[in-house]
């Protein structure tokens, strides 16, 4: 090994501090390129196993968990309802025509949305024939309502419609494609029962998965309201998954943001206290930042897009790499070169990166891509945080640091270290004592829901719940799915649970309410019977005439009817494409998902009251209801018997390197006890105060069993000479109060996903701090 | 479209500051309730609603309306540019929509009157014919009148 050595024992402290300005500088830069390239994706689909069970498949590829929960919920309020109503109006004029929305929905339209072009079709897409016939008896009973139609306030709305729809079939339609159960309307919009809120119901493209895809459409929502109410008073309320989501990332964000401000204050004063060079505080930041960049480079550079939990999970598993140049500095000291000491202790720091990394290389057996995404970047990070410890801060470090074998207090705390007895019998009762404990702790092992580690506030699922029921919202969690070979027979099975669900909701107590694909287009031999049920032109030519002679209408009035009925007569059946362009499309893309080879039908359900009657009414007519919670959790445990599976191998691997670095099973034993302990008391502590484990957890005891592994190789390195165990301990202790202080914050944080961690780890330092001392550490030679 | 001009007879109420009930008694019987920028429409049990922005005349007649009957100029001025003629005994007052998508549809309206008496609206829409309100006094006499002059002038309290 060849070191730059004459080099740099020349380089001034001036230069020293010009040089690390200028890593500084490289890495901003860097990371300045780096973040532009970066294509940061928050779709957790990327970060899940692949789909196995059809329910997975439909969650994971088609879904975005279901058209309820890319539903967002907005409420208006803050001003009388004539200017709300304006609001919702103009909300809708702006947001409609927006890529990012499917719709956008507040009781506006209806007869807009049907086309001159498909006027005609009305007789075939209405169910008001199925039971009535065009003949004189139903055209006079209709004619004679037109009249008095005509004298009623509507007039100016009918009138121009009863030449060619005197059935007012179009008025019907509009009606039949209104929600389920819609709330009231005031001005022309919707409003909640109180008359205080103007509602709107908007579907987004992106996923309810797509953390991105949500706050850009919330945000656009947001800006979209701005500009509509002005300067003037008035609230929006976003409610639905998306906005939860959006919500808390926000304020999990924010919290990060202030206990990562108080880390840096806090870090900054002890790197100081601990080494009294004001230089140390930028230098042992330095090897981090540089492990960060370079794992995102890595996996920049290797993989399409890098997911937002690959860059949450590996910024808190490098954390360890804080740890490397605390080492080094430890050990700096006056009379002797930094090339001497870093290589001194390289071996020890080798054998800890290199370990950690053949560990970490087992996520690219687990056949995930977020996975092989973590494994890149921690590997990446960790060897350039200890190359760069290595090779490039000896040359920038003041060489006279105070050496910590000269501090009384410091060997007072060894001496009385020293006194402290190391039992194995001891540790072995440990062991199995926390096995027992973490075995037989009731309550369930693990928590698969992700989102209760994201929890909504109990008054925003409350208003949540009262919008939804007010707007007729689908269920969240439910939905009912039709696989079928083509088109035609999604829609005749549409059809078919249609008419047994609404069966199930006129009896009550089972739905309020559903949506179906055939509801806006139904299937083509529905369409063929509602043909063959028209009468010939002759027919109702002579219907028409007997109708119209017993009402005050002139007889010319209804040619453009006549010439519809027969066009519908005639037409070839509508199918998808012949609504392409029209609002009716939207709704129908949403709830018929056309793939290569099949397509899923989609019934959505409002007001679910009986979920067990409606997946019997499903599995009756071919389909299946699918719980998309249960769907999304056993995902969540697929993944983490991947995680399982690659860390058991890791473990392995891990004391196979440790074994071979050290050369004896005795060292191995003091290096590896420590972590494997700890790994089970954080178990047992976690499992006792009734913690479910999450993959959080997991990740948190991945960190500490790597923070326990360097701990104890340098306790172990030390050996018996008192001066460097003055040294190490001295390292150890400014690395575990480090870690301590900043997962500590973590540890109280509101946020579970934060908490979590923070505690994990928290324990897993004082832990492996404690038992390396108690295992790893030799006994040192009094004599010394 | 009609053969004949449509004749129906009821009656309109005021139930309170924000509604207006239009009952219609014959030949059918009918009733609209207008509150809260909707109309709806009841007849045999089964009711409609729609939005009066969707018809902006009734959104004016249903202000004007109010403005009439609770003597309030400015309201009524907010609608409609204002010209009154005529004596106390014998009074009109002629409407011009001010907003333009009421004045799209509606051309204007006369209000005639005797004394405190309003006795009948004339509603002269852009397409179509002249529709006549006949209230109070001029609706009593004019029952079993059919001929469509001697309506004019009874409207018009000639």
């Amino acid at each position: 090994m060849t070191d730059p050595e004459p080099a740099s024992a020349t380089l001034r402290p001036g230069a020293r501090l010009a040089l690390a300005l200028l890593w500084l500088g490289v890495l901003l830069v860097a990371g300045w390129a780096i973040s532009r390239h970066l294509d940061l994706s928050g779709d957790l689909r990327r970060f899940m196993p692949s789909a196995r069970t059809p329910e997975q498949r439909l969650l994971i590829d088609e879904l975005g968990e279901g058209p309820g929960s890319r539903l967002l919920l907005v409420a208006l309020s803050g001003a009388d309802d004539e200017t709300l109503a304006a609001r919702s109006h103009a909300l809708r004029e702006s947001l409609a025509h927006d890529a990012r929305f499917v719709f956008v929905a507040n009781g506006e339209g209806g007869l807009e949305s049907f086309q001159e072009r498909l006027r005609p079709y009305r007789y075939l897409l209405s169910p008001t024939l199925d039971t009535q016939h065009l003949d004189a008896a139903f055209l006079e009973a209709q004619l004679q309502a037109r009249v008095q139609d005509l004298g009623s306030p509507a007039a100016a709305l009918v009138e121009p419609l009863v030449p060619s729809d005197p059935t007012l079939e179009t008025l019907a339609l509009a009606e039949a494609w209104e929600p389920a159960n819609a709330p009231r309307r005031m001005n022309g919009v919707w409003f909640d029962r109180a008359g205080k809120q103007a509602l709107l119901a908007i579907q987004t493209r992106a996923a309810g998965f797509d953390p991105t895809g949500q706050r850009d459409a919330v945000n656009a929502i947001g800006n979209a309201h701005d500009d509509v109410r002005g300067a003037n008073p008035g609230t929006i309320v976003l409610s639905g998954p998306g906005a939860f989501s959006v919500e808390i990332g926000g304020r999990t964000e924010r919290e990060a943001q202030w206990i990562g401000i108080v880390d840096t204050i806090g870090l900054l004063v002890l790197l100081f206290v601990a080494y009294r060079n004001w230089k140390i505080p930028l230098l042992g930041a330095l090897p981090l930042a540089s492990a960060g960049l370079a794992g995102l480079g890595a996996v920049a550079l290797l993989f399409e897009g890098v997911h937002g939990i690959t860059v949450a999970f590996g910024f808190t598993l490098i954390g360890v790499a804080q740890d490397y140049p605390i080492h080094f500095f430890s050990h700096q000291r006056t009379g002797v070169r930094p090339w001497t000491s870093v290589r001194a202790l390289w071996p020890t720091l080798a054998t800890g990166v290199a370990s950690t990394c053949i560990a970490y290389a087992t996520f690219f057996v687990s056949g995930v891509e977020g996975l092989e995404q973590l494994a890149v970047f921690t590997i990446a990070g960790l060897a350039t945080a200890a190359l760069a410890t290595r090779f490039l801060l000896p040359a920038l470090v003041d060489p006279d640091l105070r050496d910590p074998a000269a501090s009384p207090r410091l060997e007072r705390l060894r001496a009385r270290i020293a006194r402290v007895p190391q039992p194995r019998l001891a540790f072995v009762v440990l062991a199995l004592l926390a096995i027992g404990v973490a075995w037989f702790a009731p309550g369930p092992f693990w928590q698969n829901d992700l989102a209760r580690l994201t929890p909504v506030p109990a008054d925003a699922l409350a208003r949540d719940a009262r919008l939804r029921t007010e707007l007729g919202a689908p269920d969240v969690r439910y939905v009912i799915a039709l696989q079928a070979r083509d088109v035609e027979s999604a829609l005749q099975g549409s059809e078919r649970i249609a008419a047994r669900l609404d069966q199930a909701r006129l009896q009550g107590g089972v739905l309020g309410g559903f949506e179906h694909p055939a509801r806006y287009l139904p299937s083509v031999r529905t369409q063929r019977a509602r043909q063959a049920r028209l009468p010939d032109p002759q027919a109702l030519r002579a219907s028409l005439d007997a109708a119209v002679a017993t009402t005050p209408f002139r007889t010319d009035v209804f040619d453009a009817f006549l010439r519809d009925v027969e066009t519908a007569r005639r037409a070839t059946p509508l199918v998808p494409r012949d609504l392409a362009g029209t609002p009716l499309q939207v709704r129908l893309d949403g709830l018929l998902l056309q793939r290569d080879a099949h397509v899923t039908a989609l019934v959505s359900l409002a007001g679910l009251q009986r979920p067990d009657v409606v997946a019997r009414i499903a599995a009756d007519a071919g389909a299946q209801l699918v719980d998309l919670k249960q769907a999304s959790e056993s995902l969540v445990v697929a993944y983490r018997e991947r995680v399982l599976w690659a860390l058991g191998l890791a473990a392995v691997l891990l004391a196979v390197a440790v074994w071979v670095a050290l050369r004896t099973p005795s060292r191995a034993w003091r290096v590896l006890a420590p972590m494997a302990l700890t790994t089970l008391i954080i178990l047992a502590v976690l499992r006792a105060c009734g913690v479910e484990l999450t993959l959080f957890h997991l990740v948190a005891l991945i960190l500490a069993a790597g923070l326990g592994l360097d701990y104890a190789l340098f306790f172990e390195h030390a050996g018996d000479d008192r001066e460097e165990q003055l040294r190490t301990l001295h390292a150890v202790i400014v690395c575990s109060l480090m870690t301590l202080l900043v997962f500590a914050l973590l540890g109280v944080s509101s946020i579970p996903v934060l908490r979590a961690i923070g505690t994990t780890v928290t324990l897993g330092v004082v832990c492996n701090f404690v038992l390396g001392l108690l295992i790893a550490r030799h006994p040192h030679r009094e004599s010394a | 479209m009609l053969k004949a001009p449509l004749r129906i007879e009821g009656e309109y109420r005021r139930p309170d500051e924000d509604t207006l009930v239009r009952a219609v008694r014959a030949p059918y019987a009918e009733t609209t309730t207008i509150r809260g920028g909707e109309a709806t429409i009841e007849r045999r049990g089964k009711a409609r609603t729609f939005s009066l922005s969707r018809v902006p005349e009734l959104q004016g007649l249903q202000a004007s309306f109010g403005a009439m009957l609770s003597g309030d100029r400015a309201a009524l001025e907010r609608h409609y540019t204002i010209d009154a003629d005529g004596t106390h005994q014998r009074w009109t007052l002629h409407l011009v929509p001010r907003d333009r998508a009421l004045a799209a549809k509606l051309h204007d309206i006369a209000l005639h009157g005797r004394g405190a008496e309003l006795r009948c609206i004339e509603t002269r829409p852009v397409k179509g014919d002249l529709q006549r309100t006949l209230l109070a006094g001029a609706a009593r006499a004019a029952r079993g009148i059919d001929d469509a002059g001697a309506l004019t002038a009874l409207c018009r309290a000639e």
